[in-house]
């Protein structure tokens, strides 16, 4: 087994450093030393005789991989690529190597125990238009969550606020590995998260204001037309001179109405998709459509939008009579309409619980099952992702140049039984444990 | 001490006095296909005596007649190609509530035996029809968790589409579903009531057992008057709640517990041995690699999660490798769904056991067969494909153990009754509306609040 190549690959002074009782002795040392960054890749690592799945050119069934720098320096067939002087070789004969994944909505360190209610950071629940709320204020880098998704191979993630409010807040884009937050948080502020439909009308019941769909729409549409008139007397005021006081609610809107980021648009009935997509339209917001498991009636019209599509989960429930695979096909039905599409690991039902992330690569593999082309759910779990969230240039696939996120497992990653052996996460393989393989050990004693 | 069959067919007959009737009715008019049938050529996982490569089974009168390589059907049976397919025996979920309409928990006193879920099961129910597409032909229908004893389980084949009473499981023994821990005390500590504390959870419960042994003995002391012959004799007054705990107490009902720490599981069983009961399996169960090895030898299975954790504080020490050290430890280990989701892919749950812990195909399938079959007690009717158990199986597109497995056809009692090439929903009995049960999901949702 190719295992002691990869444990000697982990006795890195970062993987030491963590998996030690001199931890705290290692992190003062490390912070003497490199204020910013831990532990930067310093050997340069050659995975040799790997299939490679590289999302962009295809599958190399021997090929090898080059990590310098925590980069990707080198890719290709085993033989043709130039290993460097003085590199560890990790010997993948036998295993799969493929791009670290990436989840397209967590709420990785805004929870830990969801029962546990003075630990959940998921939604200000004051109003319901929060575009001021930024994630990366209540991102605890420290989760346990975080190393349980990482040992299945999940190396990036966006953290997004839960869906109660129209407007929720901000979200980030992490790493699932690094010192601090400041190491982990890759991206601030790199999308609105915005909802629309049933949970949002729970403080309205009978007596506030909104309480209906037409109620949100209508507060949606005032905030936009406020947040405008507010950009044209800021610029008016500014022009003149002045410097009048910002108000942090409209300024955090100003991006999103401008088209320069994008709206993460949580939606699931069809008719929804519809008034909300009128609405983002007429404000020339730049949309990523969110969920949609009840939308197979306007696929077509989806298409259209040309918006990308990230869908979650595809384990809702299907609507009684509807056939038990009306959720299940809708990757593939969307990606035939040419639709652009990501898959978050969402567990069905409720709000999005990351204590499930590990299953992503499984709901990928659910889609392929009901008719989602191998490579397309590949994609849909790694580059489109990233692409989506401004991080196509950096992350998703075996590409020189890219980050060296990159994940070892003993098989097809979309399977259930598939074991991943190493992850690495720029350059560094990350020790393969979590607080529950620490529980495991001790009780396998 | 396990329950004695014929106490259980006792308790059976008065508990589901209509269930009875109705499969007197059945045997009048079999639903049983008139033909034999053969399955051949197909990778045969048997779940008790490994995996048959290229391998048929052979369907006759609603139970299994031939399991092998070849078999010596009558050639007048119908035969289907399975070259390349995948045949199962029928999942058993032995912790569902479909097909409850979310009367799941009768949460106005923490100690409630007498209430029968048979009572609230809607047979028209979507979530039913789910886990069909998912391969599952069995189901222990459970109260939920949110009192210490809850009310008495309903076994189900999911026939899909034939009347109510066709589709309860005939002679399956009784169970009953205690609770323990977190959602108890909240349920009745949020109300200022007993229990609210785990101290409170198990006195409950002692104080329930000492009425319940004060009542058999008036009825014993009863008995032994008639048997003795004196006419004048007063009969106690019958209570269905203290009927229903002796029942417990004189081993007729399985005692299927909701329990997740590993102190529990040793209170649990300290407080069975108090008085005298066994019990079947801990339901969740997600601590018990902590305390497996002394576990085992009580004979007391687990029906768990394959990874769920960290929804609450009592899952929060959860691991993945859980059923498989477990069962290495010498527990009897299923898989449950306790989720109207998880219920339509067992099957890629139980694949997960390969992954986290190394099970074999064999240990991996019969979690979701065989040993939860054991758990319902209908392991000597159905759960693997052998000679005279009932025919209940699917055929797989695909490794049934991997994510890709999509059920193409369930048979139940030999009857075909979800067929995935089929046109509209791939039901071959269902017709008519199919009624939203609003779903169930989790044990969260299953403590009445």
């Amino acid at each position: 087994m190719k295992l002691s190549m990869i444990n000697q690959q982990a006795g890195c002074p970062w993987s030491l450093a963590l998996g030690d009782q001199g931890m705290k002795l290692a992190l003062a040392l490390t912070l003497a030393i490199a204020p910013t960054l831990l532990a930067a890749q310093s050997t340069p690592i050659a995975i040799t005789n790997g299939k490679l799945l590289t999302i962009t050119h295809g599958t190399i069934e021997n090929g090898t991989l080059i990590l310098s720098n925590g980069k990707i320096s080198a890719v290709g067939e085993t033989g043709k690529v130039t290993i460097p002087s003085g590199a560890t070789i990790v010997d993948a004969k036998g295993l799969t190597v493929y791009p670290g994944l990436i989840e397209p909505e967590s709420n990785f360190g805004l929870t830990e125990i969801s029962a546990d209610d003075s630990n959940n950071d998921l939604v200000e629940r004051s109003d319901e238009i929060m575009p001021h709320m930024h994630v990366y204020d209540a991102f605890h880098a420290e989760t346990e969550l975080i190393p349980v998704a990482r040992l299945n191979g999940i190396t990036n993630a966006v953290v997004a606020p839960a869906s109660e409010d129209s407007i929720s807040g901000q979200d980030i884009f992490i790493q699932l590995y690094g010192r601090d937050r400041d190491q982990m948080i890759l991206g601030k502020d790199v999308a609105l998260a915005m909802n629309f439909g049933g949970d949002q009308r729970r403080r309205g019941a009978h007596s506030s204001f909104p309480s209906t769909r037409m109620g949100l729409v209508t507060q949606l549409r005032q905030t936009f037309l406020d947040t405008q008139e507010y950009m044209h007397k800021q610029e008016a005021d500014t022009k003149k001179g002045e410097k009048p006081k910002p108000d942090l609610k409209y300024e955090a809107l100003i991006p999103y109405l401008k088209g320069e980021r994008p709206v993460v648009l949580g939606v699931y009935e069809g008719y929804e998709v519809e008034v909300i997509m009128q609405l983002a339209q007429e404000f020339h917001l730049k949309v990523i459509l969110n969920h949609l498991t009840h939308t197979q009636d306007v696929l077509d019209k989806i298409a259209a939008y040309h918006v990308p599509v990230i869908i979650g989960s595809i384990y809702d429930q299907p609507r009684a009579g509807e056939r038990y695979d009306s959720v299940y096909t809708l990757p593939a039905e969307l990606a035939k309409r040419g639709v652009k599409i990501a898959i978050s690991s969402a567990d069905a039902g409720g709000p999005v619980s990351s204590h499930s992330a590990r299953n992503l690569p499984y709901a990928a593999g659910f889609a392929v099952a009901y008719g989602l082309p191998y490579d397309e759910a590949l994609k849909a779990i790694t580059l489109n992702v990233a692409e989506m969230f401004g991080f196509g240039d950096k992350l998703g696939s075996l590409d020189v140049g890219k980050t060296a996120n990159v994940v070892l497992a003993n098989g097809d990653p979309l399977d259930v039984r598939t074991d991943v052996k190493q992850v690495y996460i720029e350059g560094i393989a990350v020790p393969m444990t979590s607080r529950q393989t620490k529980l495991r050990d001790e009780y396998s004693k | 001490m396990h329950p004695h069959r014929s106490a259980q067919f006792l308790t059976c007959a008065i508990l589901f006095a209509s269930a009875t009737i109705a499969s007197q009715a059945q045997s009048a008019a079999p639903q049983m296909p008139a033909t034999d049938l053969v399955i051949k050529n197909a990778t045969v996982m048997t779940a008790s005596h490994g995996t048959i490569q290229s391998g048929s089974v052979w369907i006759h009168a609603g139970k299994i007649a031939g399991v092998g390589a070849t078999v010596s059907a009558p050639a007048s049976a119908v035969v289907i190609d399975a070259t390349g397919l995948w045949l199962t025996p029928g999942i058993i979920d032995p912790h569902s509530h479909s097909a409850l309409d979310s009367d799941v928990n009768e949460a106005t006193s923490p100690v409630t035996p007498s209430m029968h879920m048979v009572d609230a099961f809607d047979n028209r129910q979507s979530d039913l029809y789910y886990a069909l597409a998912g391969g599952v032909t069995t189901e222990l229908l459970l109260h939920g968790s949110a009192n210490m004893i809850g009310g008495q389980a309903v076994v189900i084949k999911n026939k899909f589409g034939l009347d109510r009473d066709q589709m309860i499981f005939p002679n399956a023994p009784g169970s009953i579903k205690f609770a323990s821990g977190e959602n108890p005390k909240r349920v009745y500590g949020s109300r200022d009531q007993l229990p609210s504390t785990r101290m409170g959870n198990f006195e409950v419960m002692r104080m329930a057992f000492e009425d319940a042994k004060h009542y058999m003995a008036d009825w014993d002391a009863y008995d032994a008057k008639v048997k003795k012959g004196d006419k004048d004799a007063t009969a106690p007054k019958r209570d269905l709640k203290l009927e229903a705990l002796a029942d417990v107490l004189r081993g007729k009902l399985y005692v299927q517990i909701h329990c997740y720490r590993a102190d529990e599981f040793l209170t649990e069983e300290a407080i069975a041995k108090e008085y005298g009961y066994k019990i079947r399996a801990f339901h969740h169960a997600l601590e018990m690699y902590k305390v497996a090895d002394k576990i085992a030898p009580t004979e007391t299975a687990i029906a768990t999660f394959s990874d769920w954790w960290g929804y609450k504080d009592e899952a929060w020490d959860a691991i993945p490798w859980n059923a498989v050290m477990s069962m290495r430890a010498g527990v009897r280990v299923a898989l449950k769904s306790d989720s109207d989701d998880h219920i339509r892919r067992l099957y890629a749950e139980a694949g997960k056991m390969i992954h986290y812990g190394g099970a074999t195909e064999d240990e991996a399938i019969r979690m979701i067969t065989l040993n939860p079959a054991w758990i319902i007690g209908v392991d000597d009717q159905t759960g693997s494909l052998d000679v005279g158990k009932d025919a209940d199986l699917v055929l797989w597109n695909r490794d049934p153990l991997s994510t890709y497995a999509r059920a193409q056809k369930v048979w139940i009692d030999g009857d075909l009754f979800f067929d995935n090439s089929l046109p509209g929903l791939g039901t071959t009995h269902f017709h008519g509306v199919m009624h939203d049960g609003g779903g169930f999901g989790s044990d969260d949702q299953e403590d009445g609040q």
